[in-house]
């Protein structure tokens, strides 16, 4: 990596101290201090939920800090809008291109500028023959492929000369040749003195392009630095909690064991559909099966598919030996299995109802609350029930499930998926945005479950989790398996690693 | 060259197409219409009141949102300044209070709608309401059949013998430099900006809410303008004057391929879709149906054009998510590549 | 079930009653309804005529009948401007069918009913499985109805203003028979739909889908509801109530009229959503719904009896009275009112668990 020429020049061009944010309860920002200079490739990494992209919505002006302040160039600035943060010469590429679907690239990257439009074509197609990218400007974004529509964003930031750039996953949806090239347009711009904040899930991205790394865990920076000075182990020692060294699961005694000699509840063949590819694996009886991965791993996807949202492009899934794949909810539901949603809140509850219309939306077909007339009497039980075995916190069952705590929604949630008799569960990021307290409740729920026989697949991001819980552990990565662990290999640092892609050899699948 | 090709296949064309087409099936059918030039200049002519108001609504659209206000705006702006003309009141002074009411009621609009966000149809559900029971007002107080001769003639005169009359040239060129000034200038591009990812707009520094009160703003003071023109072609105002032109303003600017959702569309298309709809009445009595088919086409053009718009757009969009999806289980690993060098 | 336990019965559906999303908003439209009947009775006694107000009423039924099933539509989040088109289109084909056909009267009834379902489900599946935005739908719908209601009675010979005449005795006597000698038959009818509309909203699997679909689609559908065949059916339910409408006028009036609907959409519109139905969907009431039609009837037939303003005018305080309504609304939601207003009432003791 060549010497950064503004090394003399030691007023940062970004600076942030102290910066806390929440949403609600929910803390994301717990005291954030970071420094970018000019010229410098500051690698940000974190798992989900780090507080990555909260971060930079907040340098960006899109979202404004609790606490804390920000200056640049040595002076104090506000950034209280995208305007302002444009201004100074902020600009940030989203990770999901934010791009104007009905008008063509030119228009999409010029749009805002005060300049001549001859000027700026020029200037445009002379940037795009130095990077040596090949678009054509008359077409229209919503016909690029998603790689082309991160070129797009990268470019609006180029051409508006930005004096800090920041990207966010910017090679998710790159060819290998775009990413080269990429690297060459990162470089070229560190030179002219340009600050890059650049985050990424991908370690060797970070040797390859950063000076400077910083990693982002629950809040608060826990490793910073040149990038020199650390190796690939010491980055994802960083990303686990500090008291996970070595951690091993030790099975507590009287805890049922997995009859791996019965037949498997749900088993996946070859399965194939949007965002994932080739999945096979089986769950058996009273078995958690943890799912592990990054955002955009496709396990979420995979679990969609499964149960009738999305088209299956291959494969099987069987329920019990009997072939479900392809076939709608509602006779996924029936057949018993069910799905707690990753995004409760898109997806999950229905904020404007009560907890009992929430527990019983998945009941609504079948004989469970009576033929025509809505059984008000069976509404109840259910709802009692869950509300009683989870202990949520509710002021009766006519509570608006949207004034409850994440935990207690997230109670809500489950308790419907449950309501339907379902012989597998599958929980997507069930502790996302809950508190601990709410969290211990979850767990005893899901040990409660298993000891009554049901199997569950866990799709989580929150390591610890999987650690304490999982019977097994597959990792998904862009869209396949990368690795499968047995109860004794399940450890932090494993996950982790397999997660961000690195697979050992020892550790590939049996 | 490119620039021709991309005109002739811009949806406009199609509209524009479609309004010759049927000038033409109409001439085959019945040639008396093609016969006398004034026949098709007479459809332009008719058209003006109509093109002033889809190009209103669409300023409405293109945010996202929509105004069913227009037509009692029209109405009553057109009440106002006929009472005041009939009174032989100065021309400049009751226009200028017609658009200062136009705008007036824009602003109002663009309150509720993008201040306190209330959605766009049932506020300006309310603000017609209410205008149309104050045209009502005004117009049962004091009838307007009365109006000055020569504002009368005003919007008939033309020049040279030709068909076409000063007003339309008129409407025309202001339907020409709106579209300029929208695709051409900075701010100009704002408001399909808006409507098409309002998030987006934010994102590079647009103000979404200051561009949308602007937007119910103009299209007040348009139509006040139509108002105006309604009047002095109209001869008299009357109780009914302006009910349904909100209805027929959509169907214009769906004709004209504007999309409801917002993001697409020109106010060239929104002209275009306007004449188409001021002539079916005409044509069809040329074709030799009644006026009772009027209504009818006009709902199953209406019908058939946003169905289709819908789906292609939705094909569009799975296709688009799909090949997202895609993208991420292809995507070689080019980190880990890197890294093993 | 011991004494104790239907107490604790009763004590829980008083709370819920109270407790409804529903029942405060109703509570203020029955409050508004006694105003007006306050207002208008002292300014002028006719007005509280019993006869005069069922008059209003039969005179009103579209509102009426309609609102109750447009709420079901707005609460999936759409809306429906055609079913004025719709009940002129069904008065026609009663009485194209009944004189251009020779067909027996009730049956030209029930033919009609079934062609305004089946419009009704058309710009349904439109709006449900093609993503049409319901308002232009609609709108095209009204066009397309009304104009083929038009076109039908002139192809049939009569002209459209003239109408078709000179039904049967016995169905005219539909709109013309009393219940207990008092209450007029249409006015049971309604009641009858009433009844039918809040056994369905709010008594049956059915309506809760309509609730979870309105609310959040994502969620109902993964909760296995078919969000796109609910949406759909609301549509065809709001088309039936407009045909059951079309009957009963064309009885009342004894003509048969392409444009017998009039101008009732806009007033439609604002008996749900002063009636407390969102526009955004997920919330609504038929109940709330009746109330505001009531208010609505009531006040445009006591301003002119009461106050000598003419009938044309009444838009302005209906539109008056929806910009009220919604605008308060939105400013009572902004949160910041909110949090003033929440602390205003006692905290709720928290129930169950820990």
């Amino acid at each position: 990596m060549e010497a950064n020429q503004n090394a003399g020049n030691s007023v940062p061009l970004l600076s942030v101290r102290g910066i806390y944010k929440s949403f609600g309860l929910n803390a994301v920002l717990k005291g954030i201090d970071l420094d970018v200079m000019p010229g410098e490739v500051l690698a940000l990494i974190g798992g989900n939920g780090a507080g990555k992209s909260t971060l930079m919505k907040i340098i960006m002006g899109i979202y404004s800090h609790d606490k804390g302040h920000m200056s640049m160039n040595g002076g104090a600035v506000a950034l209280n809008r995208p305007s302002d943060a444009l201004a100074r010469g902020i600009y940030m590429v989203p990770q999901e291109p934010l791009l104007f679907p009905n008008m063509n690239v030119e228009e999409n990257i010029t749009i805002g500028f005060d300049r001549g439009k001859a000027e700026l074509h020029r200037e445009l197609v002379d940037t795009m023959a130095e990077i040596g990218w090949n678009l054509d400007l008359s077409r229209k974004a919503s016909s690029l492929s998603i790689a082309e529509q991160q070129l797009v964003e990268i470019l609006r930031g180029i051409l508006r000369h930005a004096r800090l750039l920041i990207l966010d996953e910017p090679t998710s949806a790159l060819t290998f040749d775009e990413v080269k090239s990429l690297f060459r347009v990162v470089r070229d711009l560190r030179e002219k003195g340009i600050g890059i904040i650049y985050i990424t899930h991908r370690l060797a991205e970070v040797f390859d392009i950063a000076t400077h790394v910083a990693i982002m865990r629950d809040g608060t920076i826990t490793i910073q630095g040149p990038v020199a000075g650390f190796t690939r182990e010491d980055l994802v020692k960083g990303l686990l909690p500090p008291d996970a060294e070595g951690s091993v699961q030790v099975r507590k005694a009287g805890e049922p064991s997995v009859d791996y000699a019965a037949d498997p509840v749900l088993e996946l063949d070859g399965f194939s559909g949007y965002g994932f590819s080739d999945v096979s694996l089986k769950v058996w009886p009273g078995e958690i099966l943890g799912v592990a991965g990054v955002v955009g791993a496709g396990r979420t996807e995979m679990a969609t598919t499964i149960f009738g949202m999305d088209k299956v492009l291959g494969g099987r899934v069987l329920l019990n030996g009997r072939d479900i794949t392809g076939k709608r909810t509602r006779q996924v539901i029936a057949a018993g299995l069910n799905y707690v949603p990753e995004d409760r809140h898109l997806n999950g509850l229905f904020k404007i109802c009560d907890v009992a219309a929430n527990t019983t939306s998945a009941s609504l077909f079948g004989g469970a609350l009576g033929k025509v007339l809505l059984n008000r009497r069976a509404e109840y039980d259910i709802t009692e029930k869950y509300v009683k075995n989870f202990r949520t916190k509710v002021t009766g069952h006519d509570q608006l499930t949207g004034s409850l705590s994440g935990g207690n929604q997230q109670k809500i949630v489950i308790g419907r998926s449950l309501a339907t008799n379902p012989g597998i569960v599958i929980l997507d990021e069930p502790t996302r945005g809950i508190d601990a307290a709410a969290r211990g409740d979850v767990y005893s729920i899901i040990h409660q479950l298993r000891e009554q026989g049901l199997s569950i697949l866990l799709i989580s991001s929150d390591m610890e989790e999987l650690v304490e819980l999982a019977d097994r552990v597959v990792t998904m990565y862009q869209g396949r398996i990368n690795a499968e662990f047995q109860k004794e290999d399940i450890n932090q640092d494993n996950l982790t690693a397999a997660a961000f892609g690195i697979v050992e050899q020892e550790a590939k699948g049996a | 060259m490119n620039a021709v090709k991309k005109v002739l296949k811009a949806r406009e064309m199609t509209a524009l197409l479609f309004l010759a087409a049927l000038f033409v099936v109409v001439g085959i059918i019945n040639p008396a219409f093609l016969a006398d030039s004034r026949n098709v200049a007479n459809c332009f002519n008719d058209s003006v009141v109509y093109i002033l108001i889809a190009v209103a609504m669409a300023f409405a659209i293109f945010i996202g949102e929509i105004d069913v206000s227009v037509g009692s705006n029209l109405g009553l702006v057109a009440a106002v300044v006929g009472t005041m003309l009939q009174d032989g009141k100065n021309w400049f002074l009751a226009f200028f209070i017609g658009i200062l009411m136009g705008t007036v009621v824009g602003l109002i609009n663009g309150w509720g709608v993008a201040v306190m966000k209330i959605p766009s149809l049932i506020f300006t559900l309310g603000t017609n309401g209410i205008l149309r029971g104050l045209m009502y007002l005004q117009v049962g107080t004091k009838q307007v059949t009365d109006l000055p001769i020569a504002f009368k003639g005003a919007s008939s005169y033309a020049l040279f013998g030709l068909p076409l009359t000063v007003c339309f040239f008129c409407v025309l060129l202001a339907a020409a430099a709106i579209h300029g000034v929208l695709t051409r200038t900075k701010r100009g591009r704002y408001f399909i900006a808006v409507g098409d990812n309002a998030g987006g707009a934010e994102l590079v520094g647009i103000p979404a809410t200051r561009t949308k009160v602007l937007a119910y703003v103009i299209c007040g003071m348009l139509c006040a303008v139509a108002g105006i023109l309604f009047a002095s072609r109209a001869g008299q105002v009357t109780s009914q004057s302006g009910n349904g032109y909100e209805m027929k303003a959509v169907a214009a600017c769906v004709l004209g391929g504007i999309s409801l959702s917002g993001g697409v569309g020109s106010v060239v298309g929104a002209g275009v879709g306007a004449v188409i709809m001021a002539s079916i009445s005409a044509l069809l009595v040329f074709m030799g149906f009644s006026s009772n088919f009027d209504s009818a086409i006009t709902g199953v053009i209406l019908i058939t054009i946003v169905v289709v718009d819908a789906l292609v757009q939705r094909r569009a969009a799975v296709r688009n998510r799909h090949a997202r999806l895609a993208a991420r289980t292809n995507a070689p690993a080019g980190g880990k590549e890197a890294a093993e060098q | 079930m011991s004494g104790t336990s239907s107490k604790l019965g009763v004590q829980n559906g008083l709370r819920r009653l109270w407790s409804g999303p529903n029942f405060r908003w109703n509570l203020f439209l029955l409050a508004l309804l006694l105003v007006e009947c306050g207002v208008f009775g002292a300014a002028n006694g006719k007005f509280l005529s019993l006869n005069r107000v069922f008059m209003a009423a039969v005179g009103d039924l579209p509102i009426w009948c309609i609102s109750i099933f447009v709420t079901f539509v707005m609460i999936t989040g759409g809306i429906d401007i055609q079913s004025c088109a719709i009940v002129g289109f069904t008065s026609i084909v009663i009485g194209v069918g009944w004189q251009g056909f020779g067909m027996n009267i009730w049956a030209a009834a029930v033919l009609g009913v079934v062609v305004a379902t089946l419009c009704g489900a058309l710009s349904g599946f439109f709006v449900a499985y093609c993503g049409v935005q319901a308002m232009v739908v609609t709108l095209g719908g009204s066009f397309l109805y009304g104009g083929l209601a038009l076109l039908v009675s002139t192809l049939s010979g009569t002209a459209a203003y003239n109408g078709i005449s000179g039904f049967p005795d016995g169905f005219k006597a539909l709109a013309k028979t009393t219940l207990f000698g008092v209450v007029p038959l249409p006015i049971v009818i309604f009641l009858l739909m009433l009844l039918c509309a809040y056994l369905l909203l709010h008594r049956s699997k059915y309506g809760r889908k309509v609730f979870l679909v309105g609310v959040n689609p994502q969620a109902a559908e993964y909760s296995g509801v078919n969000a796109r065949a609910v949406v759909m059916s609301t549509y065809i339910l709001s088309g039936l109530a407009a045909g059951i409408t079309g009957v009963v006028m064309t009885s009342q009036l004894g003509i048969a009229k392409s444009d017998l609907g009039g101008n009732f959409t806009m007033m439609i519109i604002t008996a749900c959503v002063l009636g407390g139905t969102l526009s955004t969907g997920g919330k609504g009431s038929v109940i709330g719904t009746t109330l505001a039609a009531v208010a609505i009837t009531l006040l445009r037939f006591g301003m002119p009896l009461c106050f000598g303003i003419n009938k044309q005018y009444l838009d302005i305080p209906i539109g008056v009275l929806l910009v009220v309504v919604v605008v308060g609304r939105a400013v009572a939601g902004n949160p910041a009112v909110a949090a003033w207003l929440g602390r205003l009432r006692p905290k709720k003791k928290s129930r169950a668990g820990a």
